[in-house]
């Protein structure tokens, strides 16, 4: 083993050998000036002491050179190395584009995770001195601090040198003539003190400008909105945009390449937060209930992790001591920036480490298929490489061959894999999830993929390198010659080969596995209740707040609207609602029991999303009422509070199942009365657990932001609702041009960023179970074929004395199928155990399901047959007069 | 690299690691410390006291570590290893029985 730490103490001074020889360098001048004192001190003239220093030394160049070679390798072997591994690939070229193809996939896999992983999460804010920018969020259940809070915060802390508060806000922009929904964001002063970006015009939003409300009534452009929607125009600055049909003054530009601070959004315009209650229509700053504001800052040079959390809990409970009733059990936790703090970060960042450790197993996979083929190659070479031995060649020497040839495959893979990596992230990037507002991925390839590749390269190939290294270090020349093609070898030994099979077959069941409960769970999450029957059903959203309403203007708009649309040809029901189900702006409300006088929020039984509707829409979305009555026009301000709830509400709230006629209470201590009662449904998310829902009638709690629902006469061909989603945006824009729509199309394509992530789980899953069945296919069909290749002669000697094609099958291939059902079990038992990570993605992702267990059986038995066929084809069909006369 | 030694072919590594043996030097040191201990009788050329140590370093036998000398110039120094001790036992024996072997084919056999 000495003859390989020296084999790694000369790579690295190959590597370093700029150090070494400069080392060297100056090791020798040191011994010349000592030689120099030395005549110096017997009497010499300097100049003659150079000179007789000089004349002992002899030639520097020479002698440097000798002492490098005395390490190096000698370039001829490595060439010779490289010729010979050349050489072998051409000799049978099927093996090496197999090899190159199937580890060109793994690597490939890996980089692209890789990619992903680095855009979303490893890599920082695109924002100066990232590391030291943090989001805040509140330790409840809540991502959002309310702005009261953030204000407390704020002005409490010492720990950081800026703290902002932002919210991400769909806007209509008016430009060229129309208006369009943009996202933007409504920023507190310190924001650009905390990303602390330079403008690109003008300057940016400063603490002033955010002072009280209408302090300024100013905004900043992204780049892009400059150049998409001002035509990149020099002299923007000083001039008014109309947001929301309110005139606000451009002051700056942000630089290119700056995205805010969240990593999925592409906002387009900046404004101060004090101006929120004009913008959004609703005043949320002083209320210490409306948690709106996310929270971010910026810590201090020298002050670290730790010192923060100390600074914040003794903020934290000055504000509960301040306020016990609103702020109780309040806590301030450090989150990582950029997505949303932990409420999308934490889900994306546990799927994609469980999809790196998918890539990891791929690879590994990649290199057991690999290892068991170089092994079994190697075995076949056993009398070349005995030959090479007993005429002088060192086991070293025929190992570092070997491994220049793992080498070279995976440098040629990883060059492949660099490539499908970088046009994959590219397509990634450029591509845009379907939603009626950008969102977008900045999943842009960066130059660290292509070292990536290589590590992974290397890695792969010191794995897959190094199995046929027992082999040759036991091999006995001796023994190999006499005995022929490694006859001696057959015997009933396990092989490493054969516990790589199993291993193989182990690691790419694992894959499969989690490819069936990811088709399963989208499968289920395709046929589940919804609450609602989003087929023929179009659906319009818009926000009236972006064409200037007030919400009292709003509800005139919203109930002119919904006559003129009734009287469209082929509407069965028609309704609107502030917001509906599943879509992407949801709010929620706390409920009290009846009985509560302290309305202090952990008083509250629980929380609850809440819509406001108006009659017809529960029939127009097809959400059954079970008992009690529909909302009415009758229901005012004026008339007392009632509600529609949905049953989860009434088993948590009351236990029981009639619950009309009852009350419940929400802040700040209004009894509501419950009129109706309707069925469960999803909300949030499609993996939700059955969640308690409140829909109150839009007449008593009016909003301006507007989703139309309309159910038209089923139709499988969907024209009948692509003609009323025409329709609809007309009937609209005959009211009111100035409405930006953000959406009027049928509502179940709508749906799509609900299923996108259970979508893209499944594309990703199925690709690496694809994969993995293709390892384990072409795994076992080599090992197979080289079984029976192996022991040709000893079947043929089987045959020839009249064994059955029963014993014939046991030899040749007993072991295999031993090795193939023990491997599946195996991955099958660990992919069960690992598809708890997909959980978080994909709905009700269990591969206890027998479905999923009888499925991944049945395809791991088909992968066994399929690659096995056409060796048993050859054990069966031996001749045995034919083999004999040739060996 | 063997034109101009006048050590016995083979005794250089050994030298090396007898000198490193009593205290480590930088290459100079050892040069001439062969040197004096010889009474001038060996010489270790600079074209194999280099290459030689590079070889022992790459062997674990000796470790090089950068150092400042009394004088304030920074020298390699190296350091016996206890894998170079084990070696020159070896090599010292091995030259021992080589030394004895030679005398006996040197000595009058009469005289024995």
């Amino acid at each position: 083993m000495s003859t390989f730490i020296r084999f790694l103490k000369k790579l690295w001074i190959l590597l370093w050998r700029r150090k070494f020889l400069n080392e060297l360098d100056e090791e020798m001048a040191f011994h010349r000036a000592q030689a120099e004192k030395e005549f110096i001190a017997g009497g010499m003239t300097p100049q003659a002491a150079r000179d007789a220093a000089m004349r002992q030394f002899g030639n520097v160049a020479k002698l440097k050179e000798q002492s490098h070679q005395a390490v190096a390798f000698r370039m001829e072997t490595v060439v010779q190395d490289l010729r010979l591994a050349i050489r072998q690939m051409l000799r049978s070229p099927g093996f090496a584009v197999t090899a190159v193809t199937t580890l060109a996939l793994g690597i490939a896999a890996n980089v692209i995770v890789f990619g992903v992983l680095q855009a979303l999460v490893l890599r920082p804010l695109d924002v100066p001195n990232a590391g030291k920018v943090v989001s805040l969020q509140p330790g409840r259940n809540e991502t959002n601090f309310s702005y009261p809070e953030f204000r407390d915060i704020r002005d409490g802390q010492s720990v950081f040198s800026a703290v902002a508060a932002d919210r991400v806000m769909d806007f209509g922009l008016d430009a060229n003539g129309a208006t369009h929904p943009i996202w933007g964001y409504e920023v507190s002063g310190q924001y650009f003190e905390v990303v602390s970006i330079k403008p690109l015009l003008g300057r940016l939003l400063a603490r002033a400008d955010d002072d009280h409300p209408g302090a300024a009534e100013v905004a900043v452009l992204s780049w892009g909105a400059w150049k998409n929607y001002f035509n990149s125009d020099p002299d923007i600055i000083g001039k008014n945009v109309r947001l929301n049909k309110l005139p606000y003054t451009v002051i700056g530009v942000t630089p290119r390449g700056f995205y805010g601070t969240e990593k999925f959004l592409q906002p387009e315009v900046f404004v101060p937060m004090s101006n929120e209650a004009e913008i959004e229509k609703f005043n949320w700053l002083d209320g210490r209930q409306n948690h709106n504001a996310w929270a971010i800052a910026r810590i201090k040079e020298g002050i670290n992790v730790p010192q923060v959390q100390a600074d914040l809990n003794t903020v934290a409970s000055r504000i509960t001591k301040q306020f016990p009733k609103e702020e109780a059990g309040l806590s301030i936790r450090v989150v990582r920036p950029g997505l949303l703090g932990d409420a999308l970060g934490a889900p994306a960042r546990a799927f994609l480490a469980g999809i790196m450790a998918l890539a990891g197993i791929v690879l590994l996979a990649a290199c057991a298929n690999l290892g068991g083929l170089f092994a079994a190659r190697t075995a076949d070479r056993t009398r070349e490489l005995a030959i090479r031995m007993a005429i002088g060649s060192s086991r070293f020497r025929i190992l570092r061959q070997i491994l220049t040839e793992a080498f070279l495959l995976s440098l040629m893979a990883g060059l492949a894999a660099s490539a499908l990596g970088w046009a994959a992230l590219s397509g990634l990037g450029a591509w845009r999830p379907p939603t009626s507002l950008p969102l977008q991925f900045a999943v842009l390839p960066q130059p660290s993929l292509i070292l990536a590749a290589g590590l992974f390269s290397f890695v792969a190939a010191v794995l897959f390198g190094i199995m046929p290294l027992r082999q040759i270090l036991n091999a006995d020349p001796n023994d190999a010659i006499k005995s022929g093609v490694g006859q001696s070898s057959a015997g009933r030994r396990w092989a490493l080969r054969d516990i790589l099979l199993a291993g193989q077959i182990a690691l790419c069941c694992i894959t499969i596995t989690a490819a069936f409960v990811a088709l399963r769970g989208l499968g289920k999450s395709l046929s589940m209740e919804l609450g609602f029957r989003p087929a023929n059903a179009v659906r319009a959203q818009f926000e009236l707040a972006q064409a200037g309403y007030s919400s009292e203007s709003a509800a005139s708009f919203q109930r002119r609207l919904l006559a003129a649309a009734s009287q469209l040809p082929g509407v069965e029901a028609i309704g609107y609602a502030n917001s509906t189900p599943l879509a992407i702006d949801q709010s929620g409300t706390a409920v009290f029991s009846p009985e509560t006088t302290d309305m202090r929020l952990t008083n509250a039984a629980f929380g609850a999303p809440d819509y406001s509707i108006s009659p017809g829409y529960l029939a127009a979305a097809g959400t059954p009422l079970v008992s009690g009555r529909d909302v009415s026009f009758a229901d005012t301000a004026k008339s007392p509070p009632v509600a529609i709830v949905n049953q989860e509400f009434a088993r948590r709230l009351f236990h029981a199942d009639h619950v009309i006629g009852r009350y419940f209470k929400t802040l700040p201590g209004r009894p509501i009365q419950i009129v109706g009662v309707v069925a469960n449904g999803k909300y949030g998310t499609l993996n939700e657990d059955p969640k308690p829902a409140i829909f109150f009638p839009i007449s008593q709690e009016r909003n301006t932001s507007t989703a139309l629902v309309v159910r038209t006469h089923p139709d499988p061909t969907g024209v009948t609702s692509r003609d009323m989603a025409a329709a609809i945006r007309k009937t609209i824009l005959d009211l009111d041009p100035a409405v930006p729509i953000q959406e009027s199309s049928v509502w179940s394509s709508q749906l799509g960023l609900q299923l996108f992530p259970a979508q893209v789980a499944t594309v990703a899953l199925s690709l690496f179970g694809a994969f993995g069945l293709l390892l384990s296919i072409t795994g076992t069909f080599g090992l197979a074929s080289y079984s029976v290749t192996k022991r040709l002669r000893e079947l043929s000697i089987r045959v020839a004395l009249g064994a059955q094609a029963k014993q014939i099958l046991a030899a040749a291939l007993g072991r295999m199928l031993m090795l193939l059902s023990i491997g599946s079990m195996v991955g099958l038992i660990l992919g069960a155990a690992a598809s708890r990570l997909l959980s978080a993605v994909v709905y009700q992702a269990s591969a206890l399901d027998p479905i999923v267990l009888c499925a991944v059986a049945f395809t791991m038995l088909l992968t066994g047959l399929v690659s096995i066929v056409n060796p048993v084809r050859r054990a069966l069909h031996i001749d045995p007069a034919g083999v004999l006369r040739e060996q | 690299m063997a034109d101009k030694t006048d050590l016995l072919p083979g005794t250089l590594d050994m030298l090396i690691l007898k000198t490193l043996a009593r205290a480590p030097l930088h290459g100079y040191g050892v040069a001439l410390s062969i040197k004096r201990l010889s009474d001038d009788v060996l010489t270790v050329e600079e074209g194999s006291l280099y290459p030689a140590l590079q070889r022992l370093l790459l062997q674990g036998w000796v470790k090089a570590e950068w150092k400042m000398t009394e004088t304030k110039r920074r020298a390699r120094f190296y350091t016996l290893t206890a894998a170079g001790r084990r070696q020159l036992g070896i090599e010292l024996s091995q030259y021992e029985q080589m030394i004895a072997a030679i005398g006996r084919v040197l000595s009058d056999p009469k005289e024995a």
